[in-house]
């Protein structure tokens, strides 16, 4: 456990110092480029593409869990219930549409920039969620919904006193996974000019400069690992007071 | 009091509840029993709404139950179901504030009630308040359950199957225990079971229930000397009638003039009880004796046997 809790503190130091100060770092990425070459990201500051990256990233998660949610619930309750097939195929169809293809019809639509990256991230961080909350929902146990009808709880009060608190470890393993696979596929989206690290990878392949695509690319999995790792810690502790043991979901 | 008047429910042409009427009086225990599948359940449940009837009525006091609102009716009976269904995110004292929040009680109050409540389930609230139910052995759950819906001062408690988790020595404790508070906070109890020693042992009055019929609706001795029809006579149990009877009666029913020797049985004491002290002790009368400790006469054999059959 404390060792677990260092390599969290190193981990989050090492990337706290790197995207603040990367010119420190460069003597570890010279031996990877050519003679001349800059070892560094120079055309933008990693900081500012990390910010970017991140406000995309959870702007569509944000979209994604507060439809997802809101999905989850309406087909949860008796007057939804014949919805669920129809939401369950949609939300089926934003994951199977590969992000590429959907950043390709969008642009036309909205333009070049953030717009595009962020539908497609909304559209492919829906399905986890979406399920997550039918899972959480449907596994509340029955007779804690029948003592809440039995002590006079309306509908409100069930789902926010009762069926939410107990589905939200559940959900929160699906926010989890959402933020993970838009974390990886936000880096696309720089190729239709949304501000982000991929910027840094695209730029490493256009000059052929191995250091970048390294530094985007351990960026965005250091970020990945550590959101993944802490909300996992929130979690667990909220599936321990309720005393049930959520596995790992990754 | 509860009126209950031609209460009836259908699901399609299945007859779950059929034209069930009977009265609940003021501080009583009343237990339905039956098979399963008999409509116990739904009974109870039209009572607080939780399942409409098909026709018929149900006054609280006075007042017809359609006339107050769902919610607002369920705020004012508890309810206590098999498993007790408390919400395994709140603590033990948030459990049992639920309704009390719901109502909108000052903080400070429903403190006080919640502590209150434990101190009267034996329950240290130092220990226990802040405990999950994940936590809670099934007694402990079970007390728990029954504070919850206890917690606002209903005036009426319905309880479905309460003791059916628990196991054999539990489950006595705990019948014994809902008996003491009852008899000190007065409440009118409407409960479920398939248990007839349960009823028996609980029951002020009991009805018994079969194919969605109410079959009888009777003080548990008249049940007994005078059963319905078979099917009340049967679930009785003929071979156990006699010990029932003794069981219901008092020592003080039974008391005669005269001395006997050996450890006095108290007058409080149940016949069934006092009958067993003195096959054990191979006596044919012992004394009685009163809280104090004052002997107040004799109980012997024969007059015991006397009440085990029918009044002439």
């Amino acid at each position: 456990m404390r060792l677990a809790s260092l390599v969290r503190l190193i981990s989050l130091l090492l990337l706290v110092a790197f995207i603040a100060m990367p010119q420190a770092f460069a003597f570890a990425f010279e031996p990877l480029v050519t003679p001349g070459a800059p070892a560094i990201y120079n055309q933008g500051s990693l900081f500012s593409l990390t910010l970017q990256h991140l406000r995309t990233v959870c702007l569509a998660t944000i979209a994604s869990t507060i439809l997802a949610v809101s999905l989850g619930i309406f087909v949860t309750r008796p007057s939804g219930g014949e919805f669920l097939p129809l939401s369950r195929s949609l939300v089926n169809i934003g994951q199977t549409f590969p992000p590429i293809a959907v950043l390709a019809i969008a642009v036309p639509l909205v333009g070049f920039g953030e717009k595009p990256t962020f539908i497609a991230l909304f559209l492919y961080g829906l399905l986890p969620i979406f399920e997550n909350t039918l899972t959480g929902l449907t596994q509340v146990p029955t007779q804690a919904m029948e003592a809440a009808r039995g002590m006079g709880m309306n509908t409100w009060q069930r789902l926010s006193q009762v069926e939410l608190p107990l589905a939200f470890p559940v959900i929160l393993a699906g926010i989890r996974l959402s933020v993970i696979i838009s974390l990886g596929t936000a880096t696309i989206g720089s190729t239709v000019a949304a501000k982000g690290l991929g910027e840094v990878i695209i730029a490493g392949l256009q000059s052929n400069n191995i250091a970048f695509v390294l530094q985007g690319g351990l960026v965005v999995a250091l970020l990945a690992v550590l959101i993944h790792d802490g909300l996992g810690l929130i979690e667990r502790a909220a599936a321990r007071k309720l005393g049930r043991f959520v596995d790992e979901v990754s | 009091m509860i009126e209950i008047e031609h209460l009836t429910k259908r699901y399609g042409t299945n007859v779950v509840v059929d034209d069930v009427s009977f009265t609940v009086e003021e501080g009583t225990l009343t237990v339905i029993v039956g098979t399963s599948g008999a409509g116990k359940s739904t009974l109870l449940r039209m009572i607080n709404r939780l399942v409409e009837p098909s026709a018929g009525r149900v006054f609280i006091d006075g007042e017809d139950t359609r006339a107050i609102p769902e919610d607002e009716l369920r705020h004012r009976i508890g309810y206590v179901i098999q498993g007790y269904g408390l919400f395994p995110h709140r603590d033990v004292a948030a459990n049992i504030a639920t309704v009390p929040r719901l109502l909108g009680w000052e903080r400070r109050k429903i403190a006080q009630r919640v502590d209150e409540l434990l101190d009267l389930f034996q329950l240290d609230p130092a220990e226990f308040a802040h405990k999950f139910p994940h936590e809670l052995s099934g007694g402990q759950q079970q007390r728990v359950g029954v504070a919850r819906a206890l917690a606002a001062r209903p005036s009426l408690l319905l309880m479905d199957e309460p003791f059916g988790a628990l196991d054999a020595v539990i489950r006595s404790k705990a019948q014994d225990d809902l008996l003491a508070i009852q008899r000190r906070l007065g409440t009118t109890i409407v409960l479920v079971t398939h248990d007839m020693n349960e009823a028996f042992h609980l029951g002020d009055r009991i009805a018994v229930m079969d194919q969605a019929r109410l079959l009888q609706h009777a003080t548990p001795a008249e049940m007994l000397m005078h059963p319905a029809d078979d099917f009340v006579e049967r679930l009785v149990g003929t071979a156990e009638r006699p010990f029932r009877l003794l069981s219901l009666a008092k020592v003080q029913d039974a008391i005669e003039p005269g001395e006997a020797m050996g450890e006095p049985v108290a007058i409080s004491d149940s016949l069934h009880d006092a009958l067993s002290r003195l096959m054990w002790t191979g006596r044919d009368a012992l004394p009685v004796a009163d809280a104090r400790g004052v002997i107040l006469g004799k109980v012997s054999v024969g007059g015991i046997l006397q009440h085990g059959r029918p009044l002439p």
